[in-house]
């Protein structure tokens, strides 16, 4: 009895101890694991030991037990294969195989190629697909410039995917199907045709975004605040993947141009091959009041009318922070709003000292810091600090709440911020595809919006949202004002040694209610009012026409 | 009549079925596949028309000559075989640009195969009794031991590895029968004295092994390893420990050697890896292949894939891609059929393995003197750890070492040693009873 209860409890250890492992690893010869595995072993053995008569003879009871412990070795080989020709099977196709990495041959046959998807923007414009010419030859074009790099490019041969092509090539290489359908063309080996990708991109705006970013290094996003659509996303410099793209049918001319510009793209060290609205992570500045001041109000700790003194300079610690942003060196109180709309260091250290690190960090994290934020392409996670202890020191907390310290954001974060204030809190769930269908435009996923997390309170939202637009009606904010439109904003300057700051700028616009959000970051591009508000009040200014 | 029916080895014929149809009908789908038509001719499946011949033919001789021996081993063997067959064929247009020599890689191993079947008929029929391999034990072993002296002398480098001899355009793989051989020696001296190794000394709570007991085994065996450790391959080194320990256990029962002996290898295998840069570079690689993709971890990652694409049902023999995996023939057999037949295909092979494992030990259960039962544990023992540690190797489960996967890769070498090893246990199944 107590035997059966052992094996038992034995096998089902082995069990959990198994799914414990294919959840924790990624790889089946990580040491943790070929530990578990190790354990899971000796769990058999307990659960499989052979009962053996006592009149056996020596040589039959150490046999058994010889047979018994190979028996559970090609158990566990059992185990490695069904982990990687089931369990981990996604995740080694879709590997990334950017250049370093060599790619899969089977996915670089002309027939694989030949029925890749489309990748398509919201109206049905084309941004990837794939052509064979007359003579068979297969070539992967992305015609529509603004937003190719969002694409990436497709180069199984050569340097693999990257951005959409790499995230969906399950689905625009058809693998990811109906599941009933896919086994049944593997049976019949049937083509399965791919996946369209339609993107939430609207063109026009895109253009509009790139065209105003012009090249500079940085990236802009604007996002329907209250479904997380992006509906632009424009990143510089970037790259053309017509000239990475090669196929099977390539030629030797075609193969070594690919390769040269990929080393250009990389001896010219600019990241060309980074995106950087959401791999980018820069000293956000002032705009990471906003942040601030949510966790003040949610806090309790402060009120936008409690007043504050800025005397034009504040020591804390054996640090004095100057303050160079009062309109007026004579006066000497401001209210929070006032403070946020003319961007007053001294007020937000003094704000941040009160509040302390572990108030900001909850509020920082509900915004989405430190977490990786659900999306569509890896986003790289964003931060308060690098250092545990960092924010323990008063001068720390006081930098970092106006948004310098060691705070490191990325722009697709600091969009959400600014949609959550315009959405009642709530932050969307961004995304970037709207839905997948088939060539013939059978619609077979459709992303549904989601709220991701609730920030603040919408009460706190709304104060925040009268914040953020007391900055663009009175405070520095004002060239961001459209007639006839609800506008609420916040600029930023972000030191970073002794190279240009950074220019921010995040807002939001809507008639009657905001409706989309903008993150703009020009990568040393000085004051945030004069580089980073202008193209993100164009943009928005372009969206709301688009919408009406 | 009713004579003549009793002596009809129908379990096996029946058995046979098995093979019979995987050959054929999968013979028939790597050509439709890679023709691409659904029209064809008998001569274009005629290889495995002819092997299934062969198989046939000696199903029906073990009758007509009244055999007794075990009817299960024969359709496992060949079944296996006959997967390498197909595997051979499926690659053959992708290794014909690599197969110089004397013929194709696909025609050689039909010869090989056939030159078993040879091999297992002659066994049958002219080896009487058994027992004078127990009376020729030491020169058994030295043969061995001159074998791996020559292969480290005159020995051929072939991937970092120094296993094979050359004689003309024909290389052979010494350490295949090596293998053989250490199992019989060991079976012959454990027998002799296997109870006075078995009780040692006491003292105290101790038991200390009789050491001059243990000694010529020792030396015998620490001479295989180091030669082999010499020659740069780690597998060989690997099963032929295994092979000692195994049958250590066997004959003692005494787990505090088995403890003993795998903490010495560990040891061993620790400094060896220090000192064996193949050995190294292959532990590196297995660990993580991404960190040279292009270079060592090229073929791996490339296996990884044929796994992977495999899923549940395979996609089809023809279907896939497996010649993208260089050294897929013998390194990589697995993944091969990891793509083609899938999860359920590989699950299967392990299964028939393990099945092959388990008759021999069932035969060795039956034997009629305990010499007998130490071959035969040795030498379904042998079997099963070769197939687990290739195996596991290709899985990820161990780093990946060099030898062969028993009647699945193509080679000679261990073609027809594997062929011996089932000669024998056919042999003593047949209770040593002349035929």
């Amino acid at each position: 009895m107590t035997n059966w209860v052992i094996r038992s409890a034995a096998l089902l250890a082995a069990t959990l101890l198994a799914i414990y492992g294919v959840l924790r690893t990624t790889d089946r010869a990580q040491p943790l694991w070929l530990a578990l595995l190790v354990i899971i072993g000796l769990l058999w053995a307990i659960a499989l030991w052979p009962p053996i008569r006592r009149t056996a003879r020596r040589i039959e009871r150490s046999m058994l037990h010889v047979i018994t412990v190979l028996s559970i070795g090609f158990l566990l080989v059992g185990v490695q294969l069904a982990r990687v020709q089931a369990i981990d099977r996604e995740r080694i196709l879709s590997a990334p195989t950017n250049g370093a990495v060599v790619g899969d041959p089977r996915l670089s046959s002309a027939l694989v190629e030949a029925r890749r998807g489309r990748i398509l923007a919201r109206d049905g414009t084309v941004i990837a697909q794939t052509e064979r010419a007359a003579n068979g030859e297969i070539r992967r074009v992305y015609p529509f410039a603004p937003a190719a790099y969002l694409a990436g490019y497709y180069s199984p041969g050569l340097f693999g995917a990257t951005n959409i092509e790499q995230a969906y090539d399950a689905e625009l290489s058809g693998r990811a199907g109906i599941a009933w359908r896919a086994w049944l063309d593997g049976v019949l080996h049937r083509q399965t045709p791919g996946n369209d990708v339609v993107l939430t991109i609207d063109p026009a705006l895109q253009a509009k975004a790139d065209q105003l970013l012009g090249g500079r290094p940085g990236a802009i996003i604007l996002m329907d605040v209250h479904t997380g659509a992006i509906l632009a996303m424009a990143s510089a410099p970037s790259f053309d993947p017509n000239k990475l793209a090669v196929s099977t049918t390539s030629t030797q001319d075609e193969l070594d141009a690919a390769r040269a510009y990929f080393q250009s793209l990389q001896q010219a060290n600019a990241g060309a091959l980074v995106l950087r609205p959401t791999q980018g992570r820069y000293a956000p500045g002032s705009i990471f009041k906003t942040v601030t001041a949510a966790a003040a109000l949610e806090h309790h700790t402060a009120t936008l009318d409690r007043v504050y003194r800025d005397e034009g300079a504040l020591s804390v610690g054996d640090r004095v922070i100057i303050e160079q942003n009062r309109p007026d060196p004579n006066r000497v109180s401001y209210t929070m709003e006032e403070a946020y709309g003319y961007s007053l260091n001294v007020v937000f250290a003094q704000i941040g000292l009160e509040l302390g690190e572990a108030r900001l960090r909850e509020t920082a994290q509900k915004f989405g810091f430190g977490a990786p934020i659900p999306f569509d392409l890896p986003v790289a996670p964003s931060q308060l600090s690098s250092d545990p202890g960092y924010l323990g020191n008063p001068a720390a907390m006081a930098v970092t709440a106006f948004g310098q310290g060691q705070l490191l954001v990325t722009p697709l974060q600091m969009v959400l911020v600014a949609a959550a204030v315009a959405n009642n809190g709530q932050v969307p769930a961004p995304y970037l595809v709207d839905h997948i269908q088939t060539a013939n435009g059978a619609i077979i996923q459709q992303t549904q919006p989601k709220i991701w997390r609730q920030a603040v309170d919408p009460t706190i939202a709304s104060q925040l949202q009268e914040m953020m637009r007391w900055s663009v009606e009175h405070g520095y904010a004002h060239p961001a004002a459209i007639p006839g439109a609800i506008v609420g904003g916040k600029t930023g300057t972000a030191e970073v040694g002794n190279q240009p700051p950074h220019a921010w700028f995040i807002g939001f616009a809507g008639k009657g209610q905001p409706q989309y959000a903008v993150a703009v970051i020009v990568e040393h591009g000085g004051e945030g009012v004069q580089t980073a508000l202008p193209l993100g009040k164009a943009l928005l200014e372009a969206a709301l026409q688009r919408s009406q | 009549m009713s004579q003549a029916l009793t002596r009809i080895r129908l379990l096996e014929l029946q058995l046979l079925v098995l093979p019979g149809l995987l050959t054929v009908v999968g013979l028939l789908t790597i050509f439709l596949a890679r023709s691409g038509t659904t029209t064809w001719h008998w001569s274009d499946i005629a290889i495995s028309v002819f092997y299934m011949g062969l198989v046939l033919a000696t199903s029906i001789w073990l009758s007509l000559i009244g055999f007794r021996g075990d009817q299960v081993l024969l359709p496992i063997v060949a079944t296996l075989t006959g997967l390498g067959l197909l595997l051979i064929q499926r690659l053959q247009p992708a290794l014909a640009a690599r197969g110089k020599g004397w013929a194709t890689i696909a025609q050689r191993q039909v010869i090989y195969i056939t030159a078993g079947f040879a091999v297992l008929w002659l066994i049958i029929a002219f080896v009487r009794r058994l027992d004078w391999l127990r009376r020729y034990k030491y020169t058994l072993a030295t043969i061995g031991i001159a074998l791996m002296l020559a292969t480290m002398l005159f020995g051929q480098e072939i991937g970092g590895a120094k296993l094979w001899l050359r004689f003309g355009t024909i290389t052979v793989q010494p350490s295949e029968l090596t293998k053989l051989l250490l199992v019989i020696f060991l079976a012959a001296y454990l027998d002799e004295y296997r109870d006075l190794i078995a009780s040692g000394y006491r003292w105290g709570p101790i038991t200390i092994p009789p050491l001059p007991y243990l000694l010529p085994m020792s030396i015998m065996w620490g001479l295989s390893i180091l030669m082999v450790i010499l020659q740069n391959d780690l597998g060989i080194a690997l099963l032929f420990f295994s092979i000692f320990l195994v049958m250590l256990y066997v004959a003692t029962g005494r787990l505090g050697y088995v403890l003993a002996g795998a903490v010495a290898f560990a040891i061993a295998a620790y400094v060896a890896l220090h000192l064996v840069g193949h050995a190294r570079v292959r532990v590196a690689v297995w660990l993580n292949p991404w960190s040279d993709p292009q270079g060592t971890g090229f073929q791996l990652i490339q296996a990884e894939y044929a796994f992977a694409h495999g899923h549940i049902f395979g996609t089809g023999l023809g279907f896939g891609m497996p010649q993208a995996i260089p050294v897929v023939e013998t390194d990589y057999s697995f993944a091969a059929f990891g793509e083609e037949l899938g999860l359920l295909g590989t699950v299967a092979i392990l299964a028939l393995y393990l099945l092959l494992v388990a008759r021999g030990a069932l035969i060795a259960f039956q034997a009629r003197d305990t010499f007998l039962r130490l071959l035969a544990a040795g030498l379904s023992a042998v079997l099963g750890l070769q197939a687990f540690i290739i195996l596991a190797g290709d899985v990820r489960l161990l780093p990946l070492t060099g030898i062969t996967l028993p009647f699945i890769s193509a080679g000679g070498s261990s073609l027809l040693t594997n062929f011996l090893i089932v000669g024998l246990l056919l042999k003593i199944s047949a209770h040593g009873e002349p035929a």
